[in-house]
């Protein structure tokens, strides 16, 4: 978060205006940020076979995004793959581990279980449903579980976004999560949106309207205006 | 027999027993349920005396589901699926389980193919898992190449399952009464292809890591269980039968089409970390082997004796059915009430749970590190643990 103001303030500072300057290391900073990340050694269940270990193994080959040094500690990691369900006893454990993790970090869920609970959503008493409610998620991969190709667009999607979306100038403010599998032009916020639109429509009530039509609406109108005439 | 219950608490803070001269402070060690050993998120407490365990106590429950719970309003078609993401290496064989113990309880017939085929899946699984289990072990101990060897072969028998079953993971393929599909016509001619490949890659992992001297210091002698001690801690698989007892539910139940096939069950003569690991290996080579025997004449015949809406209702009672997973034995126990199409209670009896509380007995008195070799050795499945 602003390396480049911290670390090298007079670089930055020298040049009058120092827009260019800025510019130009956010370009930097971000495309080696994207293409240098130290995903954690974190898996809880299924996920974790295709995520992490098939992924990292020489069939697929995760070392091709430069995403390769899988770490044990947190301290050094800065990609978490959530692969696989998330319950009630682990939560407050994950939170502690995102807590730890080295800052810029980013997050990405994959599999049905770390996206919404998936097939133990109904019914099962301990599970977190989503591990959005938990730590802040950039990138859904969906899938049970999501094939290592997945993961790997996944991933690109990540990328992208580090290029693109924070600044220095604008620190810790990242774009809007993306779904890996959606199709260019529609976004996770649109859909949204329109479910929003849709429950709101159902669901709202207007109290004073329905209350004239209540068959005692008359004698109370007749009641305020006797009071308030006396 | 006078048995002797101790809570957690009285084993934290039981007194050091002093086995040397220079006195050290004992402490408490969490592993765990972030760590790299852990294949998963169980955590470990270790009661250490400088580097010694003293006593070890595992803590599951971070993959605990309720999946036992969910059960109860799902059919036993649905229940398939869940069996899946239990012990995800031996997807085929859980999912096995359950078929079976419903069609013994209704009485299904089954025919030859249909047999057969899931003989000879439930054996591809087998060696995808070992391998899976080869290459971590050999991570576990630092030969991280290991890894990559094992996840090769994980992939190409993968591949056959993908054509076929149209997952890599999470199979879902044995349904009562038959098969979710039926195999791809050149599914036999694939696996011959691969018998041979594999008998080679298997001579390969021998030179690669068991001829290796490190790796046998680590393992050699180390968290030595005898068969006794195994049976009465309710083991099963390649862990109890690496303590010298002969027990492999493919040739003591002979359930689908193993009593037709020539197979040997392997058997440790030690019961260390070792044995555990030559049994792994061995076992490869007698999957191939059965394998073999059955792929040149797969039977002729329907893939499916049940068609699929019919409404499975057990009759009243307890049916219990259980097979030889990758891991050990995975019974299925349905309590049914004989009205509804779900089970009244249902309990899944999970190989690594018990394989689990192994390591209470045998860590103690080993260094950490060779505490790693003990439970790599044991080859865990959390999901399978908590459930």
């Amino acid at each position: 978060m602003g390396v480049a103001l911290e670390k090298l303030p007079g670089i930055v500072e020298r040049f009058p205006g120092g827009s260019v300057a800025v510019t130009q290391l956010d370009q930097a900073i971000n495309l080696a940020r994207s293409n240098s990340l130290w995903p954690l050694m974190f898996g809880t269940k299924c996920c974790a076979i295709e995520m992490l270990m098939a992924t990292g193994a020489a069939h697929h080959d995760l070392a091709r995004f430069g995403a390769e040094v899988a770490r044990a500690s947190v301290r050094q990691a800065d990609l978490m793959v959530i692969a696989g369900a998330i319950v009630k006893k682990m939560a407050p454990r994950m939170r502690l581990l995102y807590e730890q993790m080295a800052e810029p970090r980013y997050v990405i869920a994959t599999g049905s279980c770390a996206i919404s609970g998936g097939p133990f959503m109904y019914n099962s008493y301990t599970i977190v449903r989503g591990a959005d409610e938990i730590v802040p998620v950039d990138v859904y991969v969906p899938g049970c579980p999501p094939r290592p190709e997945a993961f790997f667009w996944g991933l690109m999607t990540l990328q992208k976004m580090i290029r693109e979306g924070e600044t220095i100038r604008e620190p810790g403010i990242r774009r809007k999560p993306v779904m890996a599998a959606l199709p260019e032009d529609v976004s996770m916020h649109d859909i949204r949106r329109e479910i929003c639109s849709a429950l709101i429509e159902d669901n709202v009530v207007d109290v004073a309207k329905a209350a004239d039509e209540k068959p005692w609406a008359r004698k109370v109108r007749e009641w305020i205006q006797k009071s308030s005439s006396r | 027999m006078s048995v002797q219950i101790r809570t957690l608490e009285e084993h934290l803070h039981a007194s050091p027993q002093a086995d040397s001269e220079l006195t050290t402070q004992e402490y408490l060690v969490n592993m765990g349920p972030q760590h790299p050993i852990a294949h998963g998120s169980l955590r470990v407490v270790l009661r250490l005396d400088g580097e010694n365990v003293k006593f070890v106590i595992p803590v599951p429950g971070y993959v605990h589901r309720g999946v036992e719970k969910m059960c109860e309003h799902l059919t036993y078609r649905q229940i398939i699926p869940y069996t899946d993401r239990l012990d995800y290496l031996s997807a085929i064989m859980n999912n096995w389980a359950v078929a079976k113990t419903v069609e013994k309880a209704l009485g299904i017939e089954t025919n030859a193919r249909i047999e057969t085929i899931r003989t000879i899946m439930s054996e591809l699984q087998r060696l995808q898992s070992h391998a899976l289990w080869w290459g971590v072990t050999g991570m576990d101990l630092g030969a991280y190449t290991a890894f990559l060897y094992g996840f090769r072969e994980r992939e190409i028998i993968g591949e056959i399952f993908e054509e076929t079953i149209g997952a890599r993971l999470t199979m879902n393929y044995i349904q009562p009464g038959g098969l979710m599909y039926d195999i791809q016509p050149d599914f036999a001619a694939k696996v011959k292809k691969l018998i041979p490949y594999l008998h080679g890659c298997i001579a390969q992992y021998e030179t690669l890591l068991s001829g290796n001297t490190i790796f046998q210091e680590r393992l050699r002698n180390i968290g030595v269980m005898d068969g006794a001690e195994a049976l009465a801690l309710g083991c099963t698989g390649p862990i109890l039968r690496a303590s010298g007892v002969p027990l492999d539910l493919r040739a003591t139940e002979a359930y689908g089409v193993y009593d037709q096939v020539n197979f040997n069950v392997v058997v440790g003569a030690v019961g260390d970390s070792w044995d555990r690991y030559y049994v792994r290996l061995h076992e490869m080579r007698e999957s191939l082997r059965i394998i073999e025997q059955l792929i040149d004449n797969v039977p002729e015949g329907d893939y499916a004796t049940l068609r699929y809406n019919e409404e499975l209702i057990l009759p009243e009672g307890l049916h219990y059915g259980q097979t030889e997973t990758a891991r050990g034995a995975f019974g299925v126990f349905i309590d049914s009430d004989g009205k509804r199409p779900h089970p009244r209670r249902l309990h899944f009896r999970s190989p690594s749970f018990n394989n689990m509380w192994v390591v209470t007995r045998i860590a103690a008195g080993w260094r950490i590190a060779d505490f790693i070799a003990i439970q790599s050795s044991l080859d865990l499945v959390i999901p399978d643990i908590d459930r």
